[in-house]
């Protein structure tokens, strides 16, 4: 890591007060990468694709996709409307960072839209936020008439002949919508059903325009790679996975919530350092790094293990979206397990078949093992349903719904067996 | 040309498609739900999933690379693909369950999942015998189920609307029939509810789902779970007959199938022409086999008083008809044709009249302006207008036919299967005086006002040609025997029932049920021949071979074009456009 941590300074949700008032984040730098963009001749949009594909943002929505890579496949313009889809839905357990941003900082995040907009040469932003943030959403909106009002949004952006239009739009409770081609049914009011791929948004996105997705984080990392340079940007933690991260830690941690930190953070620094250690200086059971789809690792496992693709890698297990959920030593795990599989079997969106009665199926056999009434047997068939889902669906949520219970099996197989070995058969 | 490798075997193919569909052409099998050919593509069933590749190409030479035994190496796709929304290209490699085990397994992995929640009620579901969950478990399923819990219940017996009703349970979530609403009918009035395995097809809260093509929901549903209120539980599929023919409710010619069973039409489904109704019907053409069945007249019949009719022996009818024609001069006689009824009969009227003189035949359109759709509901509610029209028939309408029926100038009137009296509300009282004879199918307000009723088969009984709004000319089928065996249609009947012929267990071969009734160009040819006149035809085949010589808009029209063609399109040119006198 080229910097230690702890001389960080935040870029992302920084604490300078009230940085949500647009004049607060102006005298702050606010809203000065777009006018370079605007103003400085050489930063044509090829120009700023290739500065935010250097900088290599990886996505912080879940899939870690090079966000300049992605914003290169939209096809050269013929006339017709192009989109941005900010996907702020937000709803995978242990996840809650992309709030920071709508709370403490949403210029930020619109700067980050517009120079997107301006790169992509697109003509409308719709923020699609999770219904449960109805607070968020009325800040957000809030955010973006100021922005009109300013004429950062809006016909001819800063007296230029770049224009762009920017709405909200709710979600209504339904984890499946942010999935990147449900999101669109959804926002074209249609039921949340992932799209069969390809054609892929960008050939085919919102009402059959090109369309490229982003996760809200991700779309605020950018004005300061305008702003800094791509370089500057590859210098904050590791080159393969650069850039400040929202880090949720939530579960047995003494100050659990939200930091921003360089990415490759060491999850025993999080933990004891950042959040304060584990409650009552108990041991740690398990890690969720990122969110509840990613595989769980062992508690004997972390050590030394960074917060970044690679590092997480090596542990079987992957970054997602950095919320990260600590478990201390007297968690029930096949509890924990099965909670989560009630929310997958709950969120599948019903529409394939493997995802639709696979994740049921899982749950049931959850159940079974966790009441109690579980047989050895049934670990190995957790393990075939597993086989029977990933890979086989439209989405990923079928592969998000397997890994937790798979990995869980595998690396937790004691508490599992333990269980099972419990159960009490009657006697007829 | 371009060619693709299934199973080891190469196939050239011209326009590179979805590799389901081209399988499926090739008359190769591979299970799948969720693909509708005339629907979009939701590879939502996942059952259709196959192991495929392409070469993988040098990327200096841009030529395939090889292996050492000089074929392309293949780059298999790192997941299974559904092959319905698998692009083809030149040079990929598909395995199947022919020639992948993996492959094999994941088809019945998958099978296993989509009955963990189906309730296996096959014994009393309607749709067991022409189920494809029943038919592709048994080709492709697994042995049997390794689900010990209890399956998730969801709404049963629910009227989604007049014609449709839901087993939510038995529902795959296919989304085949919320696609049709969407995509064929238009009228979007079905979407699926609630999430993963507790969701189900439903209307939004208070709407009906009164779609006038309904019932066709019924048919691509791969399950149970869409019923017909009006047939569920009344058949069998493996009891009934199965016979090709069109139909007759309003101009289009759709193509439907009768089933029969005890000489009964049971139901009344589409048949696939690409030319016409691709794979839909509209409801209302389906509840015509109420009509085939109920309140048919069997047996000829003679007024006695105004509110009274008897029962009468062919051979008096035939005398009696005999008598009065002999009683009349010709311009004494009203002739009037069918639009309802086939080209055969109304061109034997014609031509039998003709030869007594009788100058004019006329007939009077159907047609409710405003009925039609730009779908398959047409204003016509006739199948066979410009069939009359071809053969020149004059076309009148209601004034100026009750001005005929009124008139003076006639003592008889013998009109063709059509209930005119009905659909005009003409009252019966105008041909008070007037020898009146109908031929009919069904007691109607034109056979309460007739003097003699003849009974005629009708569309499931005889063979016959229709000719369509679009010009397109198709025959019927007989479909269920008339009381009397007739070897003629028999005839036809055996070669168009698609078994062939019957077993025992076959109960269409018993006599209940049967209608003693001719085909109205076979009473006329008695007559003919009672009256030496010369009009000596067996068959109605024999009769569209006359008219195809006589008509040049007919020429080279015969039943076998027409079976073999599915139907003959027309010169809509030599079509006399409507001209109402
Ligand atoms: C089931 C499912 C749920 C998802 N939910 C979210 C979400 O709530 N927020 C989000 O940003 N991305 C979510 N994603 C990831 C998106 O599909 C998409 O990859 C992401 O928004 C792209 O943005 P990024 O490249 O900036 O990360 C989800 C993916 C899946 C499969
Ligand atoms: S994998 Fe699950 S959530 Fe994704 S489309 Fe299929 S059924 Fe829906
Ligand atoms: S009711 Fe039938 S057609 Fe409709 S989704 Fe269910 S299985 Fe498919
Ligand atoms: S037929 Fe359903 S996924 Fe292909």
């Amino acid at each position: 890591m080229a910097q230690d941590w702890k001389s960080f300074k935040p870029v992302l949700i920084p604490n300078i007060p009230d940085l949500a008032k647009i004049d607060v984040y102006e005298k702050n730098g606010g809203y000065s990468a777009i006018k370079k963009i605007l103003t400085d001749d050489k930063w044509d949009s090829q120009a700023v694709i290739s500065e935010v594909k250097e900088a290599n943002i990886r996505g912080r929505g879940g899939a870690g996709f090079n966000a300049g890579m992605k914003w290169s496949f939209m096809p050269e313009p013929d006339g017709g409307p192009r989109y941005l889809a900010a996907n702020g839905d937000e709803s995978e357990p242990g996840t809650f960072k992309d709030r920071k941003i709508f709370e403490f900082n949403p210029h930020l995040f619109i700067e980050g839209c517009l120079i997107a907009a301006y790169a992509m040469k697109i003509d409308a932003v719709y923020v699609y936020i999770r219904g449960e943030y109805r607070e968020f959403i009325n800040m957000m909106d809030k955010a973006i008439e100021d922005a009109y009002k300013k004429g950062y949004l809006g016909k001819n952006i800063l007296k230029s002949d770049f224009s762009v239009d920017m709405y909200t739009h709710s979600g209504a409770g339904a984890y499946i919508c942010g999935e990147e081609t449900s999101l669109m049914e959804s926002l074209e009011g249609k039921r949340g059903y992932p799209r069969v791929k390809p054609p892929f948004p960008a050939q085919k996105g919102l009402w059959g325009r090109p369309t490229t997705i982003n996760n809200i984080e991700t779309l605020a990392n950018v004005p300061h790679v305008i702003n800094n340079g791509a370089s500057w940007y590859k210098s904050i933690g590791p080159e393969n996975h650069p850039g400040p991260v929202l880090y949720g830690i939530s579960g047995h941690v003494n100050k659990p919530g939200v930091y921003e930190f360089p990415a490759g953070m060491k999850i025993t620094d999080l933990i004891h350092e950042v959040c304060g250690g584990v409650r009552g200086n108990k041991g740690i059971k398990a890690i969720i790094p990122g969110g509840a789809s990613t595989p769980p690792i062992r508690g004997d496992v972390i050590d030394g293990v960074t917060m970044d693709a690679d590092g997480l890698r090596e542990v079987g297990t992957l970054m997602g979206t950095a919320g990260m959920l600590v478990l201390d030593e007297d968690t029930d795990i096949v509890d924990v397990i099965t909670r989560i599989s009630h929310f997958f079997d709950h969120e599948s969106c019903g529409q394939c078949t493997p995802c639709r009665d696979g994740t049921g199926w899982l749950y049931k056999l959850m159940s079974k093992i966790n009441n109690g009434e579980g047989e050895m047997r049934d670990l190995d068939l957790l393990i075939d349903v597993c086989n029977k889902m990933e890979g086989r669906t439209i989405c990923a949520l079928a592969d998000a719904a397997c890994w937790p219970v798979r990995n869980a099996v595998e690396r937790f197989r004691e508490d599992f067996e333990a269980k099972c070995k419990k159960t009490v058969y009657a006697v007829a | 040309m371009p060619e693709i490798i299934i199973d080891n075997v190469r196939y050239e193919y011209e326009q590179p498609g979805k590799v389901l569909q081209f399988m499926l052409d090739q008359g190769l099998d591979l299970p799948y739900f969720c693909y509708h050919p005339s629907m979009s593509i939701p590879a939502n069933c996942r059952q259709c999933l196959v192991k495929a590749g392409t070469p993988i190409v040098d990327r200096e030479t841009g030529k395939p690379e090889l292996d050492e035994d000089g074929n392309p190496k293949i780059r298999y796709f790192p997941k299974f693909m559904t092959a319905c929304s698998l692009d083809m290209s030149d040079g990929m490699v598909v395995h199947t369950h022919v020639t992948s085990e993996e492959v094999r397994r994941a088809q019945a992995d998958n099978l296993e999942l989509i009955l963990i929640n189906h309730p296996l009620d096959c014994p009393i579901c309607d749709q067991a015998g022409e189920c494809p969950l029943q038919i592709l478990t048994y080709k492709y399923g697994p042995e049997g189920s390794r689900f010990e819990h209890k399956k998730v219940h969801k709404p049963k017996r629910i009227q989604l609307g007049p014609r449709v009703v839901l087993d939510a349970e038995r529902c795959i979530n296919c989304t085949r029939c919320t696609r049709f609403t969407e995509e064929i009918s238009k009228s979007n009035q079905l979407t699926i509810v609630a999430r993963g395995d507790k969701n189900y097809p439903m209307t939004a809260p208070g709407e009906t789902f009164d779609d006038p093509y309904s019932l066709n929901t019924v048919d691509i549903c791969p399950v149970g779970a869409l019923t017909s209120a009006d047939f569920r539980f009344k058949a069998r599929v493996w009891e009934m007959a199965q016979t090709p023919s069109i139909d007759i409710t309003n101009g289009k010619g759709c193509n439907v199938d009768l089933w029969t069973r005890d000489n009964l039409v049971l139901r009344i489904t589409p048949r696939y022409n690409k030319e016409i109704n691709d794979h839909w019907m509209p409801d209302e053409g389906r509840m015509a086999y109420r009509q085939m069945n109920e309140n048919r007249v069997s047996k000829p019949e003679i007024k006695l008083s105004a509110s009274e009719h008897s029962k009468t022996s062919w051979n008096n009818a035939l005398m009696t008809f005999v008598e009065q024609i002999e009683a009349h001069k010709p311009e004494e006689i009203l002739v009037i044709g069918s639009p309802h009824a086939p080209v055969e009969d109304n061109f034997l009227l014609q031509q039998f009249f003709n030869k007594l003189g009788v100058s004019d035949t006329l007939f009077s359109p159907h047609i409710t302006p405003g009925k039609g759709d730009d779908f398959l509901i047409t204003d016509d509610e006739a199948p066979n207008t410009n069939g009359c029209r071809m053969l020149g028939l004059g076309e009148i309408d209601k004034k100026k036919l009750e001005a005929e029926l009124k008139s003076d100038k006639y003592k008889m009137v013998v009109i063709l299967t059509d209930d005119l009296f009905g659909r005009y509300e003409i009252e019966p009282s105008i041909t008070e005086g007037k020898f009146t004879l109908t031929f009919a199918t069904n007691y109607n307000a034109t056979t309460k006002a007739a003097d003699l009723i003849i009974p005629v088969t009708c569309s499931a009984e005889h063979t016959g040609s229709y000719v369509s709004v679009d010009g397109r000319i198709q025959r019927t089928l007989p479909a269920k025997e008339t009381l009397y065996s007739n070897r003629r249609l028999n005839l036809e009947m055996s070669l168009s029932r698609l078994d062939h012929f019957g077993t025992k267990f076959d109960n269409w071969v018993s006599d209940r049920n049967r209608i003693d009734c001719i085909p109205a160009w076979e009473f006329l040819v008695r007559t003919a021949y009672e009256m030496n006149l010369k009009l000596g035809f067996e068959s109605s085949r024999e009769i569209m071979a006359k008219i195809s010589d006589e008509l040049p808009a007919l020429n080279g029209v015969t039943y076998e074009r027409m079976d073999e063609e599915r139907g003959i399109q027309l010169d809509l040119k030599q079509i006399p456009a409507e001209n109402v006198s």
